[in-house]
C-alpha cells in the first residue's frame, strides 16, 4: 500500500514547525511488531471477555458504544498514518531527542522511521487508502484481524456493529436513518416508549404525602425541586421516564459539576516552564487524541487526561522544587500516564499498563510510569472529579435538542480548542457553552435560547469573548503536525463536520 | 506511618486489609486500608483510584469519611474515620428483635447517604450489611467504595460483574450492563428487608439461578407486561412463571403497612420502575421518624 512504501525512508523537512519528527513504522511492520510484543499480554483476552450486549435495555449504550466502534473503524483507516506508537519528538533544540525504542521492535522502528511530514507528504495517498477502505470495509477487517492487539479491537467493533444492527431492528423509535449510521451515534431525541408506571407510582406517592403534614423542606438537601422558567422546555421531565438520563438527578449533578469548576484552575503556567512550549502541548494533545482513538476510549477519558496534564504542569511548576519539574523529555511520559489514570478511573476495561508503554514506543520503562502515574495523583490529590466541559456540552445539546451533526460539530470544535493552550485555562462548561453556540452559528441554527440560558446558565454576553477566542482557534492556519482531530472528524461517521466552512466573527456577534 | 500505631485487624476489603490504628499524637482511632503497589503490577488498582477519589468528594454524615492518604514505597495507606462495627456485626450481636424505630432511623440514614451519592453522579455497587457501618450514636455510614464509580449522563454500559449476589437486582442478575442509580436501590431494598427481620437475609440464594428463583417466587416473575425488555437482556432466561406472592406481610411480619409499601417500591423488578432514593427518603413509612434523625445534617 502507498502509505507503507512511502513510509519506509526518511525524509528531512524544513517547515517552520521546527522539524517534528515521529518515529512512525511502517503499517504491516508495525503491525507484525505489534503482534509479537502483545502475543504475551492480557488485554486481548481481557477485551474478548467484554462481549456485546444483544439486549433493548442496553440499546442507547450500544448507540454511545458504537461511536467509539466507528471512529475506530475510521480510525483503522486513518491508523496507516496515525500509529500512534511513536515517540512524539522534536529535533533537539524543541523537544526530546527520540528515544531508543523496546529491543523487539527497536529494529523495525529504527529503519521506518519517518517525519510528520512524510506522514503529510503522504496524505494525497492515505486518502485513497481510506476511500479504498471505506468502499470496501471487510476487507479492512479480514486484514487487521490477523493482526495481534487490533484483532480483538475489530472484533468488538464487529461485534457491536452486529449488535447494533439487531437493536436498531428491534428499536421501534427514533430510526429514521440507515441503522448502522445510526447507531454510530448516541440516541438523542427522547425515548418514545414511556414507561407510564413510575410515573403512576409517584402520583400515588405524592398523594400519599399530601395527606399527610410532612415537612419536606427537612430534607432540602437532597429533595430540591427545580422550576423551569416560562419559555423553556423541562428536558428532564421530558426524558423522565427514561432512566438512562438519570432525570431525578441531572439537574442536581450538572449544578455540582458546575460549582466544582472552580476547585480545578489551570492557570498560565508555561511562563513558570523551562524548555516547555505550547507547540509541545499541541504536539502532546494531539497524541494523546490519537491513543484515544487507537485504544477506542470514552471522549471522557481523553478530556480528563488532558485535564490531568494541565493540572499537572500548573501544580507542580508552584509546587515542586525546581530539580523535580516535569522536563520536555518526559512530557509524553505525563500524557501517557495522565492517559492511564483517566482510563482507570473511567473506562469499563482499561487497557494495560503494557500498552501505555507501548504506545511511547518503549521510551520509557515500567517503574517510570508508574511513578509518574503516584506523582500525578499527589499533585492533583486524588481528585479525578474534575468537571469535563464534553459532559457539559453533551447535556446542553441535547436539552436544546440539536441534531447529532450539530452535536458533533460542536465536539469538532471543542476538540480543537484541546491543543489551543490559550483556551485551556478557560471554564469547562463556558467552553461547552460557547463550543455549542458557535457550532449553532455555524449551521445557521439561530442564537442562543432561553433554553440554553437556562441550562448552561449563561447569558450570550457572558460567552461572547470565549466565542471569539474559540473562532479564532478554528481559523488559525491548520498545522500538518497537529491535524488528528481535523482528521477524525472529517469521517462520514462525524458527518465530516471538520468540513462545514467557518463563519466570521460578525455572524457570531450579530 | 509513624504518625499511626496500629491495634488490630478489622477485616479485608475489596483491596487490601484494614487495620484498626491510633493516632499517636491526637489518639484518635481511625481504620487503615492498605493498598499494594507492586512494581510488576499495573500501578494503583483501579477499585483504589475510584474509591479514593469518590470518597474526597463525597463528604456527608452518612458515608464514611477518607481522612488521608498516605503514600510510602509500594504501598498506599488510606486512613477512614473508624466507626464500632457494621451492620452485619452488629446484626449478630442482637439479642432478640430488633427495634423498630432503629430499622426507621437506619433505613433513613441509608437512603439519605445513598441519595447524596447519587445526586453527586456516584454509585456505590456494593451495598451490603458488611459495608454499612455503625457507630455509637446510632449512625450509619456507607463505605467501601470499591465498586462504586462516577456515571456520567446518559449512562452508559458498565460492568455487569456487581454487587454482592444477594443484594444484586434482577436486571444485572440478567446481565443487564446499562442500569443507572436503580442497581443501589434494589440493594438498599433487600438490607431493608433484612433490617426488620433482625438480619435474617432476604434473598440468601446459592447461585445466579436460585437467586432469580427466590425474588420471583416472592415478586413474581417478571415478562414483557411487568418490564418491557426484560427477555432482551444479555442472560436472560426464561423461569418458571410464579405468581406475586403478595405475601410480603409473612416475610416482613413486624414491618407496618407503609413500611411494606415502601419495600414492594425499592423491590421492583423493573429497574425504570424502582423507586429513587429521595423519593424513598419521602415516603410516609418516614414522617413519624424521630426529628433528630431527620435533622441530622452533615
Amino acid at each position: 500500500m502507498a502509505p507503507t512504501r512511502m513510509a519506509s525512508k526518511t525524509i528531512s523537512v524544513n517547515e517552520n514547525l521546527n522539524g517534528i519528527s515521529h518515529g512512525i513504522t511502517t503499517r504491516s511492520k508495525q503491525l507484525a511488531s505489534l503482534k509479537n510484543y502483545k502475543d504475551n499480554l492480557k488485554a486481548p483476552n481481557k477485551r474478548k471477555a467484554d462481549s456485546p450486549l444483544k439486549d433493548m435495555t442496553a440499546k442507547r449504550a450500544a448507540f454511545g458504544d458504537i461511536t467509539n466502534a466507528f471512529n475506530k473503524s475510521s480510525a483503522n483507516h486513518d491508523k496507516d498514518k496515525v500509529m500512534p506508537a511513536k515517540k512524539v519528538t522534536v529535533e533537539s533544540k524543541m523537544l526530546p531527542t527520540v528515544k531508543s525504542i523496546k529491543p523487539q521492535t527497536a529494529a523495525v522502528n529504527g529503519k521506518a522511521s519517518k517525519t510528520k511530514q512524510l506522514q503529510k507528504a503522504a496524505s494525497n495517498a492515505i486518502e485513497s487508502v481510506q476511500k479504498h477502505f471505506a468502499k470496501d470495509p471487510p476487507k479492512v477487517v479480514a486484514t487487521r484481524s490477523q493482526n495481534g492487539i487490533l484483532k480483538n479491537f475489530e472484533k468488538k467493533s464487529l461485534g457491536k456493529e452486529n449488535q447494533s444492527q439487531n437493536s436498531a431492528k428491534s428499536a421501534k423509535s427514533d430510526v429514521s436513518e440507515p441503522s448502522l449510521y445510526l447507531t454510530a451515534l448516541e440516541n438523542i431525541s427522547p425515548n418514545e416508549t414511556t414507561k407510564d408506571g413510575y410515573k403512576v407510582i409517584s402520583e400515588k406517592l405524592n398523594n400519599v404525602n399530601l395527606d399527610d403534614t410532612v415537612n419536606k423542606s427537612l430534607d432540602e438537601e437532597t429533595c430540591e425541586q427545580h422550576v423551569v422558567p416560562e419559555g423553556v422546555s423541562d428536558f428532564d421531565k421530558e426524558n423522565w421516564n427514561d432512566p438512562t438520563q438519570v432525570s431525578n438527578y441531572a439537574m442536581d449533578i450538572f449544578n455540582y459539576l458546575k460549582s466544582r469548576e472552580s476547585l480545578y484552575i489551570i492557570d498560565d503556567y508555561i511562563t513558570r516552564m523551562k524548555g516547555i512550549t505550547t507547540w509541545m502541548r499541541a504536539l502532546l494533545i494531539d497524541w494523546m487524541v490519537e491513543v484515544q482513538e487507537s485504544f477506542e476510549l470514552n471522549h471522557e477519558t481523553l478530556y480528563l487526561a488532558v485535564k490531568l496534564v494541565d493540572l499537572y504542569l500548573t501544580r507542580s511548576s508552584k509546587m515542586l522544587p525546581e530539580k523535580e519539574q516535569l522536563t520536555k523529555d518526559d512530557l509524553q511520559l505525563l500524557g501517557a500516564s495522565s492517559m492511564f489514570i483517566a482510563s482507570k478511573f473511567d473506562e469499563r476495561i482499561p487497557p494495560l499498563v503494557d500498552d501505555f508503554l507501548y504506545i511511547c514506543d518503549g521510551a520509557y520503562p515500567l517503574q517510570k510510569l508508574l511513578a509518574m502515574e503516584i506523582k500525578i495523583l499527589q499533585v492533583v490529590d486524588f481528585n479525578l472529579g474534575i468537571p469535563l466541559s464534553y459532559r457539559f456540552l453533551r447535556r446542553y445539546a441535547r436539552c436544546a435538542r440539536v441534531s447529532m451533526p450539530t452535536l458533533t460539530l460542536a465536539r469538532f470544535v471543542l476538540e480543537q480548542c484541546l491543543t489551543e493552550y490559550a483556551l485551556a485555562s478557560r471554564s469547562d462548561s463556558k467552553m461547552a457553552a460557547a463550543a455549542l453556540y458557535v457550532a449553532l452559528r455555524m449551521k445557521a441554527l439561530g442564537g442562543w435560547t432561553s433554553t440554553l440560558e437556562y441550562y448552561t446558565g449563561y447569558m450570550l454576553k457572558d460567552i461572547l469573548p470565549l466565542v471569539l477566542e474559540i473562532n479564532a482557534t478554528l481559523h488559525k492556519k491548520p498545522k500538518s503536525a497537529i491535524s488528528t482531530v481535523r482528521n477524525k472528524y472529517s469521517h462520514a461517521v462525524f458527518f465530516e463536520v471538520a468540513k462545514v466552512p467557518l463563519v466570521d466573527d460578525a455572524v457570531l456577534s450579530s | 506511618m509513624q504518625k499511626y500505631e496500629k491495634l488490630e485487624k478489622i477485616g479485608e476489603g475489596t483491596y487490601g486489609t484494614v487495620f484498626k490504628a491510633k493516632n499517636k499524637e491526637t489518639h484518635e482511632i481511625v481504620a487503615l486500608k492498605r493498598v499494594r503497589l507492586d512494581d510488576d503490577d499495573e500501578g494503583v488498582p483501579s477499585s483504589a483510584l475510584r474509591e479514593i477519589c469518590l470518597l474526597k468528594e463525597l463528604k456527608h454524615k452518612n458515608i464514611v469519611r477518607l481522612y488521608d492518604v498516605l503514600h510510602s514505597e509500594k504501598k498506599l495507606t488510606l486512613v477512614f474515620e473508624h466507626c464500632d462495627q457494621d451492620l452485619k456485626k452488629y446484626f449478630d450481636s442482637l439479642n432478640g428483635e430488633i427495634d423498630l424505630d432503629v430499622v426507621k432511623s437506619f433505613m433513613y440514614q441509608l437512603l439519605r447517604g445513598l441519595a447524596f451519592c447519587h445526586s453527586h453522579n456516584v454509585l456505590h455497587r456494593d451495598l451490603k450489611p458488611q459495608n454499612l457501618l455503625i457507630n455509637k450514636n446510632g449512625e450509619l455510614k456507607l463505605a467501601d467504595f470499591g465498586l462504586a464509580r462516577a456515571f456520567g449522563i446518559p449512562v452508559k454500559c458498565y460492568s455487569a460483574e456487581v454487587v454482592t449476589l444477594w443484594y444484586r437486582p434482577p436486571d444485572v442478575l440478567f446481565g443487564a450492563k446499562l442500569y443507572t442509580t436503580s442497581i443501589d436501590m434494589w440493594s438498599a431494598g433487600c438490607i431493608f428487608a433484612e433490617l426488620a427481620n433482625s438480619g435474617r437475609p432476604l434473598f440468601p440464594g446459592s447461585d445466579v439461578d436460585d437467586q432469580l428463583k427466590r425474588i420471583f417466587k416472592l415478586l413474581g416473575t417478571p415478562n414483557e407486561d411487568t418490564w418491557p425488555g426484560v427477555t432482551q437482556l444479555p442472560d436472560y432466561k426464561p423461569l418458571a412463571a410464579y405468581q406475586p406472592s403478595l405475601g410480603l406481610a409473612q416475610v416482613v411480619p413486624r414491618l407496618p403497612a407503609r413500611g411494606r409499601d415502601l419495600l414492594t417500591r425499592l423491590l421492583t423488578c423493573n429497574p425504570a420502575l424502582r423507586m429513587p432514593a429521595d423519593d424513598a427518603m419521602a415516603h410516609a413509612y418516614f414522617h413519624d421518624l424521630n426529628p433528630s434523625v431527620k435533622n441530622d445534617r452533615c
